[in-house]
């Protein structure tokens, strides 16, 4: 290591050889263990920080207050966060149990609905074939061919 | 609870939240404002700013990228950044006031009150030149710098950390830093009376053929 080299690393990480990166510690140390400049570039480094150090910042007595108090803006949530909100609300999750449950239930809904307008080639006209009950009946999932024949 | 917690919380509109982030934060905001602005009233524009940020972009703070408080420094640096470009350097007239002040009082206090001698009192006063030289020399930093310095000496970030808030390199971080501090010891030294007043690497390079 020349002494260039170690002078960067404490311009770059400080006096204080906790801050160095591991992987050149043991090389700094055995550096300044067998030489006197790097031990006198140190002190300065180690002056200038303990100056650094006494650069004190004021009390901000009424700045929590201040923050605290300011107006906050309504957030503007996109749509789906907005649908989550509601359908998951974070400080009444236990009674409002109803709305995860009713959307849960919109699919099936929706495909009763869909099923009872559209027959998606199925012909309604077969032998057996009526409408609601015998959609109720399918979606409970029993041997329907046991009612065919 | 976790800063990720709360987090979550003031993105659901949490008000509670919010307010234990704001305590949690506001001095380390506050300090690295000031340090880079250096006036109170100012710096506490660019806190309550800050935090109204916070609590608009919650919900855009992700945490697998960065800390919270890296988060919150890179909100306050723009802020302070877009400041200092606009008021170009108005700023830093309460660090020297205060320190002013402080040089007389340390005037006014005399050897007979404390029963100091007449030299300690001179090495007070040469330790408060110093003082005073080195703020004023920090003042007179380019922003990049002033602003890497104080992120790693006094706001305990890593180099990478600082990198991340001032969106910057390692490197760049690294060189600006080492510059920086060169720079204030040059100062210092002038204070000190080194004679031969020359720049830290001359000296380095003088030392570096003592030791071949």
């Amino acid at each position: 290591m020349t002494l260039e080299e170690f002078t960067k690393i404490i311009e770059i990480y400080g006096s204080s050889s906790e801050r160095w990166p591991v992987g050149l510690r043991e090389e700094c140390e055995n550096f300044i263990a067998h030489n006197t400049a790097p031990k006198e570039l140190i002190d300065r480094q180690h002056e200038l920080e303990m100056l650094m150090n006494q650069i004190a910042v004021p009390e901000f007595p009424g700045l929590e207050a201040k923050v605290l108090d300011q107006q906050l803006p309504p957030r503007k949530l996109a749509p789906l966060d907005r649908f989550l909100e509601w359908l998951l609300p974070a400080d009444k999750p236990g009674k409002l149990f109803w709305r995860p449950a009713m959307v849960a239930c919109l699919p099936l809904i929706f495909g009763i609905v869909i099923g009872n307008f559209y027959n998606f080639g199925i012909d309604l006209n077969s032998e057996g074939f009526e409408y609601w009950d015998d959609e109720l009946y399918v979606l409970s999932l029993n041997d329907y061919t046991e009612n065919l024949f | 609870m976790t800063d990720e917690e709360l987090m979550l919380a003031v993105c659901r509109g949490d008000q509670s939240a919010y307010q234990t982030l704001v305590r949690r934060h506001l001095k380390s905001i506050s300090h690295y404002a000031f340090r880079l602005l250096g006036n109170s009233k100012d710096t506490e524009d660019i806190a309550q700013e800050t935090f109204l940020r916070l609590w608009i972009n919650a919900c855009r703070w992700q945490a697998d990228k960065a800390k919270l408080s890296t988060w919150l420094h890179r909100i306050s640096h723009n802020l302070c950044v877009d400041y200092l470009r606009k008021h170009s350097r108005v700023q830093t007239r309460d660090f020297l006031e205060e320190d002013a002040d402080n040089r007389g009082q340390t005037l006014r206090s005399g050897a007979g009150l404390h029963g100091e001698s007449a030299s300690d009192v001179n090495e007070h006063f040469d330790e408060d030149d110093k003082l005073g030289k080195l703020k004023a020399a920090m003042v007179e930093l380019p922003e990049s710098q002033r602003s890497a310095l104080m992120l790693c000496h006094y706001q305990g970030f890593s180099n990478k950390e600082a990198a991340a808030i001032m969106n910057v390199s390692v490197k760049a971080i690294e060189s600006t830093l080492a510059r920086a501090k060169r720079s204030l010891r040059k100062k210092i030294a002038e204070v000190e009376n080194n004679i031969d007043n020359t720049l830290w690497g001359e000296e380095i390079k003088t030392q570096q053929q003592e030791l071949k």
